[in-house]
């Protein structure tokens, strides 16, 4: 293992410690072992409340998406691993301005069962919870069993657009179903090139060759479609495009929000490289990008591959997506 | 009869036995799992034990204090299910002072229920649910003269033998579901270890 740390098992602690110090006006630490962070400046009464939690390892996934106009809250696990259920309630309880509290992250059974659960505890002390998870991973699992797809980068979309909404005043309800629909219309793939060093154990997410890809990798090496040989920016790009397509329903006249999203280690180069690609095709196709993202955006460390993620646009999902936001990592 | 001062006596015993177990649990989990799941249960004896010094009397109580000693024992998906367990079993002893031996079965058959809903398991994956429903159908059954704490130690037992030969179906363990057969689950044997902590006069055994 080759990496920048003091101690192993200090490493998503010391992270966050890092993390508030760097960004005090933007981030607190909450919670009895302070795994939870949340905006600093505290729950804004009378607006409802969004929070999200997972392992650790994707800044800026999850919690550098606490922010204004984004989320209150977040509960942080180690990485790869999901947050405590006492620490999705601390964080729900440090989000809630008394209008509810929205759950909003990754379809991961672990962090299913344990927002779940602090649903349950949060649902017996009066609180109001509603739950939404992102299944936009077209690689996880077939369109007919679309609830079983892992969560990737389409969370930063419903992040955003739910953020917006709630910001904007909509009763807990209406930022659910928002929500829904954002995640609903997400759809991403990505490609792996060379695993991350989970720190804990020391050991790598997956073995690959020097001169292979996985195409359709999930951020924590989950298998993929296929593995094989290295392909140019443009033949990945276009099978990776290809393979979203069909499900996004877009056509002619339509407009689209594209995250070409580096999983770490890839450069904003490659990204370019590939954004190049997208935009090509979308002109062909006579379909808008609208607020391109190129970046990290969701990675699993200093893991190297991308991913690409589109998300059909409405005109309420538009201005919701362009409606103003800050964080330390996105300021829009 | 199982009143609520039993119950807090049985759970030092739970948390003692747990800790106790952790490292074996550890090793059988590393060969099926993450290899955590002693630590978490570790973890969780020792938030129950603190929260047994101030726990309420009445057993609604003490099982929610029991859940909620769970809920922040780690991210792990074994002490949220815990947390469903006994959380599952507060709700349904309601505002009773004692359990009978068919209030037991009825709670064990909901914590199976709740834990398949939450875990989604069902019976027959090799897990922890197997062994609970096992002993809910042996307690079912036993004569009315027979030691229920023997019945449910003996079924726990059995149930872990019974698994021994056959897949796991559910959790990390399933994408490699032959090399489970022939290997102990770890749920099912935190279960077994569970059940004998509940006997105060009996120890260990091997299984």
């Amino acid at each position: 293992m080759k990496k920048i740390l003091n101690r192993p098992d200090d490493y998503v602690d010391e992270t966050l410690e890092g993390l508030v110090a760097a960004h005090p006006e933007g981030f607190r630490r909450l919670g009895d072992d302070g795994r939870v962070i949340a905006r600093a400046a505290g729950a804004v009464p009378g607006k409802v409340g969004i929070v999200t939690g997972g392992g650790s390892g994707h800044l800026p996934v999850f919690l550098g998406y606490v922010g204004d106009g984004l989320l209150d809250a977040c509960a942080v696990g180690n990485v790869f691993a999901g947050p405590r259920v006492s620490d999705c309630q601390a964080a729900a309880r440090a989000a809630d301005g008394g209008a509810g509290v929205l759950q909003l992250y990754g379809n991961y059974g672990g962090d299913k069962m344990n927002f779940d659960m602090s649903q349950e505890f949060l649902e017996l002390e009066g609180t109001q919870v509603r739950s939404v998870r992102v299944c936009d991973d077209v690689a996880s699992a077939p369109p007919e069993e679309r609830g079983k797809r892992r969560g990737v980068a389409g969370m930063v979309y419903a992040f955003k657009i739910a953020g917006a909404k709630a910001a904007g005043g909509a009763t807990l309800d209406e930022v659910a179903a928002t929500a829904t629909k954002t995640a609903d219309a997400c759809r991403s793939i990505g490609v792996a090139l060379t695993p991350c060093v989970i720190p804990e154990s020391g050991k790598a997410s997956f073995e690959i060759g020097n001169e292979e890809l996985e195409f359709g990798m999930g951020i924590h090496g989950e298998p993929g479609i296929w593995r094989g040989k290295l392909k140019t920016a443009d033949q990945l790009t276009l099978e990776m495009l290809d393979r979203l397509w069909a499900e996004t329903g877009l056509a002619r006249g339509d407009r689209v929000a594209v995250l070409v999203n580096s999983l770490g280690a890839t450069p904003p180069e490659e990204l370019y490289i590939m954004y190049r690609r997208v935009a090509a095709v979308l002109a062909d196709k006579g379909v808008t990008p609208v607020m391109p993202l190129v970046g990290r955006y969701a990675t699993s460390m200093e893991m190297a591959g991308a991913s690409l993620t589109l998300m059909p646009l409405d005109a309420e999902l538009e201005s919701l997506l362009k409606a103003p936001a800050n964080c330390p990592f996105w300021r829009v | 009869m199982v009143t609520s001062q039993d119950f807090k006596a049985a759970l030092w015993r739970w948390s003692d036995a747990l800790q106790a177990a952790a490292p074996e649990l550890n090793t059988l989990d590393a060969l099926l799992g993450d290899g955590d799941l002693g630590a978490t249960l570790d973890k969780c004896a020792s938030n129950v034990r603190e929260a047994l010094l101030s726990m309420p009397t009445e057993l609604a109580g003490i099982l929610k204090a029991c859940a909620n000693a769970c809920a922040k024992a780690s991210g792990s998906s074994f002490g949220t299910l815990l947390a469903v367990a006994f959380l599952t079993a507060s709700k349904g002893v309601c505002k009773s002072e004692s359990l009978d031996r068919a209030g037991i079965v009825r709670l064990l058959d909901e914590t199976v229920a709740a834990l398949s809903s939450r875990g989604g398991a069902t019976l027959g994956d090799k897990t922890m649910l197997d062994s609970i429903d096992a002993i809910a159908r042996a307690l079912e059954a036993a004569p009315d003269d027979a030691d229920l704490h023997r019945v449910g130690i003996e079924a726990a037992r059995v149930a872990v033998q019974q698994y021994r030969q056959k897949p796991n179906r559910i959790g990390r363990a399933r994408m490699f579901a032959d090399k489970s057969i022939g290997m102990d689950d770890p749920g099912m044997v935190a279960v077994l270890r569970m059940t004998e902590s509940l006997d105060g006069e009996r120890d260990t055994q091997p299984y």
